[in-house]
């Protein structure tokens, strides 16, 4: 299997510890479930997600040098 | 005056409706199908009982009280005789149907797999996900189930027969099994191995008595459920056969009404607001009059309702059910009578199901019933809640009006007097208020209408209206006063929203101030067409008053012309010279022209400007001069400095609002990103941009006008000797094409990687052909001189292009069909005047004329084919791209970026954390060329007004010497510092660039 992790194409992905994930959800003052959603299944997610998890997506960007999306894993 | 609160709504529940409610809300029991009686009054419980409503104006309502427009009307009810199904759920009757035991009505799940469907369920509920998708899953999973795991019935499989009968097929004992089970002993004529099976040999296969078998055979006993499955084992026959029971609808109703609450909880139906037996409607409820009016006919006969129509009928047969079933009618008759009774009442709800036949009008005409008024685009949705048609707006032809202002409309004094605004009187403005209503609803700036505290709303009339203005005795009570509200007339200065349809973009609606004129249509400056994409070939727009001081503010803040100078969509000016304009601006300042002071003032007539500036010269007459780029300079801001490459080519200069070198063309002041008006725009607000703007297309009409500008036929003639060069030209390319077809046809020609022999013969041919094109376009061009009107036109952006001119002048070309040479017509040919397979030139639609010249019949033929082809293209094109367009505005209409900078749709859930990801609106950031943001300018400018003297800028600059910051291990070796320069601490710091 590839590893599309390594691609230049896809864009790292971290999984918040539970209290980033924490004052991240405080900063925007929302619900995990109001965040984007990945599946569990993309093959971008990195070996330890679970579902439950918050990602953070550090993407390249045209306008701006990197911008910093969060998404909660599902199933 | 009464004004209602904006009340907030929290959430819609949608649920199925408890009969008892029904009944409980119902006026009236509804049990007569007639309406009215002989003396034209309506019958008491019949179906225009006047405690449903009124519709006659004059008459009270029963219920309420009030009178017709007052009263909503209330609804009624009918007993049904038996219960029915209700159409609107068939689909999930049979889902429950399956997934529920026939015998104790649990759904056929175990406890942990409900438990699980149930967490499935919050979960996806949670996440936004389609429950749908997870009660089906449960549902297919009790199906599976052939017991239920609570009582040990069998279950049976449910036939749904469209659209609201169902049967339970069960497998029984087939009537012939005595046959079957002696023809299955038989041996099998095909088969000579197979000697058939005696009864001792069968008795020993199935472990049952001989006696029995032979009682079987005989016919004399029936094999129980094991016995026959071990008959059907031992001979390898089917024993069974399907029967169909009908579940009636009481039965299902019985069926339902067991189901626990819990079960129907794992399904995503929450039993205190809809229960699964509430599917089979016992109460039907009558809709009120008022919402199946009866119209008087010109004869005085009364026609009713399609919905009344309906419950006549399902009245009558409710009616006959009743009476046969009291009558102890055979089950047949009674069967019958209940499916007729489900059918209207299934055709009372929707009138267009498959597979039921509608019902009709005594005319053949398919009944409008419930759902067809929803339904479509003539439904209550789209044509009366989305599509509603609103007061205070007009529509009527566009024209150009170049005189006005770009934030100005132009309005016809018949539209001004019958369009009103509404007018708040105060103690500031009654003398005004009055002053329009004394002037009455036909002279200009007058008043149609006004509103008394009271709420009273008065017409003003020319009888009434010096009574209601105070002139005259009158009394005091029947004067305008402060607290009146007065709808007076558009006058000059008014603000109003004017739109062009298809509204694609914001831009596409913008306010507008008034300025009433005589005659009949809508007056706009010619610079607001780009964002409005209008024209003046018959184009109509609409205009809408707006009726308080907020919406007026909001417009004039928010949406009036000059706000909206800037597009979203690029982050340039759209709003800016066009054609006429352009041709101006370049004939003031391309060869810098001379003009003397009266020409020169005359130039400036239309702006603002009222005195020349020093004049740059005088010529051998003596007379003093001024340059083109000087008068055009009046018009730019004193500190604006720009430099910048024009369309035309030539480096374009400003220096403190001095045009110190270049072209003024469609680069500099064109719509769609012209630098100048961008930058003023950027630097100077909407304010200066809009004077701008107007000042520019005023002074460039009177350039053009001073010059002359025309476009005729001689202008696109060339020299003989260019036309004798072009010829040339054209006729190599075809020697060439002739040669090409020579070697294809001695089979010399190589194929291109990718392509076929044939297809690089195409490919040569048409580079060929375009070149030669090229080629006497580029003839033509160096035959015209610089001021021929089409170059000006071309070269300054104004209008047309290169190839514009070269079809005109030199050659029109190749004519392509699907992005080929014309290759249809008829078999190895295009038309009759050419040999099947001539590949040439003139065989395949070049054009060789120019349309000067020309075009010849086969020539104009295949022109022809190329434009329709155009032609269609486009109309396919606008409106896959207008679908596409809705799609995407619905699908984004209701994200909205909220104040913390993410975007965020209804429900709060976030869908960019940032704005385009960098929170930037494209408006507001710079567009030079590099995209870089002058932050020097704006350091400067910051600091300029900040401190008064060069001395006290310095003591601060000074003051916050920076360290430097180098790294030890710099490529550049570093200089050690010296004593003059005194080291600061380094705060921690960091540098991310």
């Amino acid at each position: 299997m590839v590893d599309v992790s390594n691609h230049t194409l896809v864009p790292e992905h971290v999984v918040l510890s539970d209290e980033d994930a924490e004052a991240v959800l405080e900063e925007y003052g929302v619900k995990r479930t109001d965040l984007p959603k990945i599946k569990a299944s993309d093959p971008a997610l990195p070996a330890e997600a679970v579902p439950g998890d918050v990602l953070k997506i550090v993407r390249d960007s045209r306008t701006t040098e990197t911008a910093v999306n969060y998404r909660l894993v599902i199933q | 005056m009464y004004t209602e609160t904006p009340k907030e709504i929290s959430e819609i529940r949608f649920g199925l409706m408890d009969p008892e409610q029904y009944r409980e809300m119902s006026a009236t029991k509804v049990i007569t199908a007639d309406t009215y009686d002989d003396d034209g009054f309506p019958i008491d419980m019949g179906l225009m009982d006047p405690r449903l409503g009124v519709i006659d104006p004059g008459l009270e309502c029963r219920t309420c009280g009030k009178h017709s427009g007052s009263c909503n009307g209330h609804f009624g009810h009918i007993e049904l005789a038996a219960p029915v199904i209700h159409v609107g759920f068939t689909k999930l009757i049979r889902r429950l149907l399956r997934g529920t035991c026939r015998n104790c009505s649990r759904l056929l799940l175990t406890e942990a797999e409900m438990a699980e469907f149930g967490d499935d369920l919050t979960r996806t509920r949670e996440l936004d996900g389609d429950v749908s998708d997870v009660t089906k899953a449960a549902i297919r999973q009790a199906r599976k189930a052939d017991v239920c795991p609570h009582c040990g019935e069998i279950q049976y499989d449910i036939q749904h027969e469209k659209p609201t009968t169902y049967y339970e097929v069960q497998e029984v004992l087939s009537s012939d099994y005595p046959e079957l089970i002696a023809k299955a002993m038989q041996p099998d004529p095909d088969d000579e191995e197979d000697e058939g099976m005696a009864p001792p040999q069968l008795a020993e296969a199935t472990g049952l008595d001989l006696s029995r078998i032979n009682q079987i055979l005989s016919g004399g006993f029936r094999p129980r459920e094991d016995q026959r499955e071990a008959l059907e084992d031992a001979l390898d026959v089917d024993l069974t056969e399907e029967d169909l029971n009908k579940l009636m609808p009481s039965d299902i109703r019985d069926w339902f009404e067991d189901i626990p609450d819990d079960d129907v909880a794992a399904l995503g139906i929450d039993s205190t607001s809809s229960r699964p037996e509430w599917m089979i409607l016992t109460v039907l409820p009558v809709p009120p009059v008022t919402a199946r009016p009866s119209i008087t006919l010109d004869n005085g006969q009364r026609s009713e309702d399609d919905l009344t129509h309906k419950l006549v009928d399902i009245i009558r047969i409710n009616q006959r059910f009743m009476e046969n079933r009291e009558a102890g009618a055979p089950q047949l008759i009674i069967e019958d009578l209940w499916e007729l009774l489900q059918y209207h009442v299934t055709t009372f709800m929707d009138n267009e199901i498959s597979g039921t036949p509608p019902a009709r009008h005594r005319s053949g005409r398919p009944l409008k019933t419930l759902s067809q008024r929803l339904k479509g685009k003539d439904g209550r949705f789209r044509n009366s809640l989305s599509g509603k048609r609103v007061n205070f707006s007009a529509r009527t032809v566009i024209s150009p009006d170049p005189t006005l202002s770009l934030n100005e409309v132009g309005i016809p004094e018949r539209v001004a007097t019958e369009m009103t605004i509404t007018m708040n009187v105060t103690d500031r403005n009654v003398e005004e208020a009055r002053r329009y209503v004394a002037n009455g609803p036909h002279r200009h700036p007058g008043a149609n209408y006004v509103r008394r505290p009271d709420g009273r709303r008065l017409k003003v009339t020319e009888k009434n209206c010096e009574a209601l203005a105070g002139q005259g005795e009158a009394e005091a009570a029947q004067v305008v006063d402060v607290g009146w509200e007065v709808n007076r007339h558009l006058v000059d200065g008014d603000i109003v929203i004017f739109n062009r349809q298809p509204s694609l973009h914001r831009m596409s609606i913008m306010a507008h101030e008034v300025v009433v004129m005589p005659y009949k249509t809508f007056r706009l400056n010619t610079v607001v067409c780009p964002p409005y994409n209008a024209d003046f070939d018959g184009d109509e727009m609409n205009l809408h008053a707006l009726q308080n001081e907020e919406a007026r503010a909001e417009a004039r803040v928010l949406m009036r012309v000059q706000e909206q100078i800037l597009s979203p969509r690029f982050g340039e000016n759209i709003i800016g010279a066009i054609q006429d304009h352009v041709s101006g601006t370049y004939l003031l300042t391309h060869e810098n022209p001379r003009f003397n002071e009266t020409q020169s003032l005359d130039l400036l007539r239309g702006t603002s400007v009222d005195g020349l500036p020093d004049p740059d010269g005088t010529d051998e007459d003596g007379d003093d001069y001024w340059n083109g780029r000087t008068i055009f300079s009046e018009l730019i801001p004193d500190d604006l400095s720009l430099a910048f490459t024009s369309s035309a080519g030539d480096e374009v200069v400003i220096e403190n609002g001095q045009l110190l070198e270049g072209t003024i063309d469609e680069g500099a002041v064109g719509a769609f990103g012209g630098q100048i008006v961008d930058t003023i725009m950027k630097d100077h607000g909407p304010t200066r941009a809009r004077i701008f703007i107007n000042e520019v297309s005023s002074l460039a009409m009177r350039s053009i006008m001073h010059f002359g500008f025309s476009l005729g036929i001689d202008d696109e003639s060339i020299p003989g000797n260019a036309s004798e060069q072009i010829e040339e030209v054209i006729a190599n390319a075809y020697d060439r094409v002739e040669e090409l077809i020579t070697a294809y046809e001695a089979g010399e020609i190589e194929s291109l990687p990718g392509r076929t022999v044939d297809e690089t013969l195409e490919l040569k041919i048409s580079q060929t052909l375009g070149r030669a094109r090229d080629s006497a376009g580029e003839i033509a061009e160096e035959n015209f001189e610089e001021d021929n009107p089409a170059v000006i036109m071309a070269e300054s952006g104004a209008r047309g292009n290169l190839l514009n001119l070269t079809q005109m002048t030199a050659c029109v070309g190749q004519q392509h069909v699907r992005g080929e040479r014309i290759n249809r017509g008829y078999e190895g040919r295009t038309l009759s005047h050419y040999e099947p397979g001539d590949l040439s030139a003139d065989a395949h639609g070049f054009v060789r004329n120019s349309y000067r010249e020309g075009l010849n019949p086969r020539e104009f033929f295949f022109h022809a084919m190329g434009g329709r082809e155009g032609l269609v293209d486009t109309a396919v094109r606008t409106s896959k791209s207008g679908y596409l367009q809705r799609r995407l505005i619905n699908a984004l209409s209701e994200l909205e970026t909220q104040y913390d900078g993410t975007v965020r749709d209804t429900n709060d859930k976030i869908v960019q954390f940032e704005f385009g990801e960098d929170g930037t609106s494209p408006v507001r950031v710079s567009s030079a060329v590099d995209h870089d943001i002058d932050i020097d300018g704006i350091a400067d400018r910051v600091l300029d007004a900040e401190f008064d003297t060069d001395g006290e800028l310095q003591s601060f600059m000074d003051r916050w010497q920076r360290p430097t910051n180098l790294s030890e291990h710099g490529e550049e070796p570093v200089e050690a510092p010296t004593d003059s320069q005194p080291a600061r601490p380094v705060a921690a710091e960091v540098d991310d660039d």
